[in-house]
């Protein structure tokens, strides 16, 4: 069973995705919220042991892409998968230069979600 | 109420092209996120930018195209979406309200950015900003270049609206 850092400035969206991830059949143990990446950079600094982070990239004050990049600064080599609105293809090569591993994206549905993150689960 | 001439010609896009992305758009967020099948009606038969007791969600666009795209619905929707959305009974103006609504339309924003987009880098999306309240208008519904489509959904109305310039 596995911890899940979930970044999103969207309660509702956090919301959506823990359920998701339950319905879905993965195995997710422990899911710890945050609502940027400056508190998802706590979480990390906080000593939780988390197997996979999923992360939104339009947020405030930190978005994904500056969250991934602070996340490999520290030298963090958890999976990291983007789960976003945004689409395009040039974001989406940036996210994954800076270190993600992978994106989902919004809207999504549980199958979507097994898919992308059943390996890693 | 039409899509505005110039970005028909750097789009290549008609209005009725631009509306079948929205209306799918729309269809899918709903039928993935919030449990619902809302049909569309457009074209619109009567400019609307007047809302009592409604709550109204709004993404902007900045880059090679600006504007903004925002859903509108009657408060009593809304809580009837959030409430599908999140799985339990949402029952009056709320955060989750607030941000249910938001989230919306930040999905919208980010469908329609990509049939605007390149690459996703030229046209930056705005965080959600959402208002509701018993008596409000929404200036950019009556601007000539937005493109409203109409919808409805467990008997109630709706409107998505989408209004764009060259940046």
């Amino acid at each position: 069973m596995a911890n899940i850092l979930l970044v999103d400035d969207s309660s509702t969206m956090r919301k959506i995705i823990s359920r998701s991830l339950r319905q879905a059949g993965l195995a997710v143990d422990e899911i710890y919220e945050a609502g940027d990446g400056i508190e998802g950079l706590s979480v990390l600094a906080s000593g939780k042991s988390i197997q996979l982070i999923l992360s939104d990239i339009n947020m405030p004050n930190m978005d994904g892409i500056e969250f991934v990049k602070a996340v490999r600064a520290n030298g963090n080599t958890t999976p990291i998968v983007m789960i976003t609105t945004e689409g395009g293809e040039d974001i989406i090569a940036e996210a994954m230069s800076s270190g993600a591993s992978n994106s989902i994206k919004k809207p999504f549905t549980p199958d979507q979600l097994q898919e992308k993150l059943g390996g890693m689960l | 109420m039409s899509l505005n001439p110039d970005i028909a010609i750097s789009t290549n896009l008609t209005e009725e092209t631009l509306a079948g992305y929205i209306i799918s758009a729309t269809q899918d967020v709903f039928s993935t996120m919030v449990m619902m099948e809302p049909k569309d009606e457009f074209p619109l038969q009567e400019p609307v930018s007047h809302f009592k007791c409604s709550i109204t969600g709004m993404v902007g666009f900045a880059g090679t195209y600006s504007g903004v795209i925002s859903i509108h619905c009657p408060v009593s929707l809304a809580l009837d979406i959030t409430s599908s959305m999140l799985g339990m009974e949402c029952a009056e103006v709320c955060d989750d309200l607030n941000d249910a609504i938001g989230e919306i339309a930040n999905m919208l924003g980010g469908s329609v950015k990509q049939v605007l987009s390149k690459g996703g880098m030229d046209v930056k999306l705005s965080i959600p900003t959402v208002i509701s309240g018993e008596d409000y208008t929404v200036n950019s519904l009556s601007d000539s270049d937005c493109v409203v489509i109409p919808f409805v959904v467990e008997e109630q109305k709706f409107l998505v609206g989408l209004t764009l310039k060259n940046g």
